[in-house]
C-alpha cells in the first residue's frame, strides 16, 4: 500500500483496496491503533463509575470494537478482536476483576462487536458512513439494539456462573443492555463518522465555517453543564433538559453526521460526568435507577438525531446530484450544438490559415526573386499576424464553451454578449447565405449572469433561427437581433428570423423537453434555454405567426442591488 | 494576353483577397481583386480576365450565381472556385455549373498555381475557343 495516499484518504483501511487479502504494513497499524483505543475506552467507561456503586454509565470498548469492525474488510476482523484481548486484560486486570470474569466480558464484548457488525453488513455492505437514512436505521436496529441485547444474554450467564457481585441475572441483563446501548449510540457514530473523514475538507473550510462550529460547540458546552450548576442541580425545571436540544439540531443541520455525532457525545459526556460528580438532574436517586434515567435520556435524544441528520444529508446529496445532472445536460447540449456548428467554424478557422500560407509563400518568393520590399515585407507579415491572432480568437471562444465548469455569475454586457455569438455563428451564416440584422441598444445596463452560460443560451436561438429558415430562398434569409433596456432596468434581447414559424398550438410545448419540430436533433435546446434564463431569474418567450418566422426574446433582470461592477 | 496572364480574385474576405493578390503577383501575374460578385462582374466587363479565383460563400451573391453569369459569355472566363467549407456536394454542384477546378481552403501555392496554369492552357484549345 502506497502509505502516501493512506495518509491522505484519512483512514488507511478505508482507501481503494477494500478488499484486498493479506496484513500489510497499513492494516497492522489500524489493528494497533484500534488496540490501543480499547484501551484508553476501557479507561474512560472506569471513569463513569457512579460511586460507590460499580456500574459503568457507558461502557465505551465494545462500541469503539463494533465501529472499528464496521469501518475494516471482514477479512481483518479476527486480527482486530484477537488485538483487543491484550487491551482488556491489561485495562480489566487493574480493576481487581478475577481472571475468569476477565476474560468472560471479553467473550461477551467479542461478541456484541462481532453481531453488531455482522447484521450490519449484511444490510449494509462496504464501510457504514451513518450518512442515508437505511444506514442509519440499520446501524440503530442491528448495532445499538440488537448487538447489546443478544450479548448480554451471555454477559449475564457469565458473571452469574463465575459469581461476580450479588445482581440477579435478570438486573444484570437490563442494567448492561441500557449501558451498552447507549455506549454503541454515543461512540460507535463517533468513530464511523469521524473515521472515514476527509480532513482535507476541514482544512479547505472558509474561517466564517469553522467559527461557526466554534460558535455551536461552545453554546452547546454551555447549555449542557447549565444542568450541572450545584444550584439548579436537583430542583432543575423539566424545560431545562431541553437546553442542548437547538444546538444538537444546529448540528444536524449544518454539520452533517459527523457534527451531530460530536454534538451528541460532547452533551452526553458533560451530562454523565455532571452525574459521576454527583451534580445535575440525574443525581439524587440511587445509582441504578440515576443510570437508567440518564441513559435513557441520552438514547431517546441521540436516535432521532443520528437520523434527521443522516435524511438532510441524504436530500443534500440528491439535490447536489440533480445539479450536476443539469449541468452535464447542459454541456453536453452544447457540445452537441457546437458539432452542428463545426462546418461554420472549419470556415472561420480556414479563412485566416489561407491568409497566413498565402502571405507566407508571396513573401518566399519575393525573397527568391529579390524583389522584397522592406515595407511590402513589413505588411505582409503584419497581416500574418491578424489573420493568427484571428484564428487564435476562434479557438479561445470555442475552448470555453467545450469547457465542463462550475458557473460562475460575472457582470457581463448584453451587446457584448451578442457580438461575441455572432463571431462564433459567423462562419455558419455565410454558409447558409444568412443576413444578419444587428441593432443594439447602447449603452445598456450591465447584468449579471454566467458567460458561458448565457452565450449557450444565444447560440441555440440563432441556431434554431437558422435551421428555420432552411426553406427559405437564400437571399430572402433574415436573421434579426436587438437588444433594447427595459423599463425595469433589465434587457431584453431579441431573436427573430422570416421562417417557418411555428402554430400557436406548439408555443408552450417548445419549451418542454425532447419535443422538437426539426428532423434531427433531440428537442432539449430550448428546454435547457429556459433552464439557464430561469437561473438568471430571468423570462424567455417566444411570438410567431406561421409562415412569417418566429422571434424569441429573453428578459434577463437588473444587477442586484449592492452588486454593481 | 502575351506573356502575362491577368487574374481577377472575387473574395469577400479582405484579408484573404490581399494575400492570394500578393502570391500571385509574386509568382509574375497581374492581378486585380474583387471584394463581390457584382464588383467582380462589373469590372470584367470593362477588362476580361484571364482567369478568376472565385470565392464560393460570399454575401449577396455568392461564388455559384457568379459562375452562372459567366457562362453566357462566349469565350467564358475560366474560374478556379476556392472555399473553405469543402463538401463533396457543394464540389459536385461547382464543376457542374461550369468551373475549372475546385479547392479547399488553405490553398498551397502549387495547387493554386498549376490549376491556373492548367485552367489558362485549357482555354487556349481550340474546342473552348468556338
Amino acid at each position: 500500500m502506497d502509505s502516501v495516499s493512506s495518509a491522505r484518504d484519512g483512514n488507511p483501511v478505508l482507501s481503494r483496496q477494500w478488499w484486498r487479502p493479506g496484513l500489510d504494513a497499513s492494516s497492522v497499524r489500524w489493528v494497533l491503533f484500534v488496540a490501543v483505543g480499547y484501551y484508553l475506552a476501557a479507561r474512560l467507561g472506569f471513569a463513569f463509575t457512579l460511586r460507590p456503586s460499580p456500574l459503568s454509565t457507558l461502557w465505551p470498548p465494545n462500541a469503539l470494537l463494533l465501529a472499528a469492525l464496521l469501518l475494516t474488510p471482514s477479512r481483518l476482523w479476527a486480527w482486530l478482536l484477537l488485538a483487543a484481548l491484550p487491551a482488556h486484560l491489561l485495562a480489566e486486570l487493574q480493576s481487581g476483576v478475577p481472571v475468569a470474569m476477565v476474560l468472560g466480558w471479553y467473550a461477551s464484548n467479542c461478541s456484541e462487536a462481532l453481531i453488531g457488525a455482522a447484521l450490519v453488513r449484511a444490510f449494509v455492505p462496504g464501510p457504514l458512513r451513518l450518512d442515508t437514512l437505511a444506514s442509519t436505521a440499520t446501524f440503530l436496529l442491528c448495532g445499538v439494539l440488537a448487538a447489546p441485547l443478544l450479548s448480554s444474554f451471555l454477559d449475564a450467564a457469565l458473571v452469574s456462573l463465575v459469581g461476580w457481585g450479588d445482581a440477579g441475572y435478570w438486573e444484570l441483563l437490563r442494567t448492561r443492555v441500557l449501558s451498552n446501548a447507549l455506549a454503541e449510540i454515543i461512540v460507535a457514530p463517533l468513530v464511523l463518522t469521524w473515521g472515514s473523514f476527509h480532513f482535507a475538507r476541514l482544512r479547505a473550510a472558509p474561517p466564517a465555517r469553522h467559527a461557526e462550529a466554534a460558535a455551536l460547540f461552545a453554546g452547546l458546552l454551555a447549555a449542557s453543564l447549565v444542568l450541572d450548576l450545584p444550584q439548579i442541580g436537583l430542583h432543575a425545571t423539566p424545560a431545562l433538559f431541553y437546553a442542548p436540544l437547538p444546538f444538537l439540531l444546529w448540528a444536524a443541520v449544518r454539520f452533517g453526521p459527523t457534527g451531530t455525532a460530536t454534538a451528541i457525545a460532547v452533551m452526553a459526556l458533560a451530562t454523565i460526568w455532571g452525574a459521576v460528580s454527583g451534580l445535575g438532574p440525574f443525581t439524587g436517586h440511587a445509582p441504578a435507577q440515576m443510570a437508567r434515567d440518564m441513559q435513557l435520556f441520552l438514547i431517546a435524544v441521540a436516535a432521532p438525531l443520528l437520523l434527521l441528520a443522516a435524511a438532510l444529508e441524504e436530500r443534500k446529496r440528491v439535490a447536489r446530484d440533480a445539479r450536476e445532472q443539469r449541468l452535464q445536460l447542459t454541456h453536453l447540449s452544447r457540445v452537441a450544438m457546437l458539432g452542428e456548428l463545426s462546418g461554420g467554424i472549419v470556415h472561420e478557422l480556414n479563412q485566416p490559415l489561407t491568409a497566413i500560407l498565402s502571405n507566407a509563400q508571396a513573401a518566399r518568393h519575393f525573397i527568391a526573386n529579390n524583389s522584397a520590399d522592406p515595407q511590402l515585407l513589413g505588411e505582409i507579415l503584419q497581416d500574418i499576424i491578424l489573420a493568427d491572432q484571428r484564428a487564435g480568437d476562434v479557438i479561445r471562444r470555442l475552448r470555453t464553451l467545450f469547457k465542463r465548469g462550475e458557473t460562475n455569475f460575472e457582470t457581463l454586457d448584453a451587446n457584448t454578449l451578442v457580438r461575441d455569438v455572432l463571431r462564433i455563428v459567423n462562419g455558419d451564416l455565410v454558409l447558409r447565405a444568412i443576413h444578419a440584422e444587428i441593432d443594439l441598444d447602447e449603452p445598456l445596463p450591465p447584468l449579471e449572469g454566467d458567460r458561458v452560460e448565457l452565450q449557450q443560451l444565444m447560440l441555440n436561438l440563432v441556431v434554431n433561427a437558422c435551421e428555420a429558415m432552411g426553406g427559405v430562398e437564400e437571399r430572402l434569409r433574415r436573421l434579426a437581433i436587438r437588444t433594447r433596456a427595459g423599463t425595469d432596468g433589465g434587457v431584453v434581447i431579441s431573436v427573430t428570423d422570416n421562417g417557418a414559424g411555428f402554430a400557436p398550438e406548439q408555443y408552450e410545448r417548445l419549451f418542454e423537453p425532447f419535443y422538437t419540430t426539426k428532423r434531427q436533433g433531440l428537442g432539449l435546446g430550448l428546454s435547457i434555454c429556459r433552464t439557464i434564463v430561469r437561473a438568471h431569474r430571468g423570462r424567455l418567450w417566444g411570438t410567431a405567426a406561421p409562415g412569417k418566422g418566429a422571434a424569441f426574446h429573453v428578459h434577463l433582470p437588473a444587477m442586484r442591488p449592492g452588486r454593481r461592477p | 494576353m502575351a506573356g502575362v496572364s491577368y487574374i481577377a480574385i472575387v473574395d469577400d474576405e479582405e484579408p484573404v483577397r490581399k494575400a492570394l493578390g500578393r502570391l500571385l503577383r509574386a509568382s509574375g501575374m497581374e492581378v486585380e481583386c474583387y471584394a463581390s460578385g457584382r464588383e467582380f462582374l462589373d469590372g470584367s466587363a470593362r477588362r476580361r480576365p484571364d482567369c478568376v479565383v472565385l470565392d464560393l460563400h460570399m454575401p449577396g451573391m455568392s461564388g455559384l450565381e457568379v459562375l452562372c453569369a459567366l457562362r453566357p459569355a462566349r469565350p467564358s472566363v475560366p474560374a478556379i472556385v476556392i472555399t473553405a467549407h469543402d463538401a463533396p456536394e457543394i464540389r459536385r454542384q461547382c464543376l457542374a455549373a461550369g468551373a475549372a477546378d475546385y479547392l479547399p481552403k488553405p490553398l498551397d501555392e502549387r495547387v493554386l498555381l498549376n490549376a491556373i496554369s492548367a485552367s489558362l492552357r485549357a482555354a487556349k484549345t481550340p474546342e473552348n475557343r468556338t
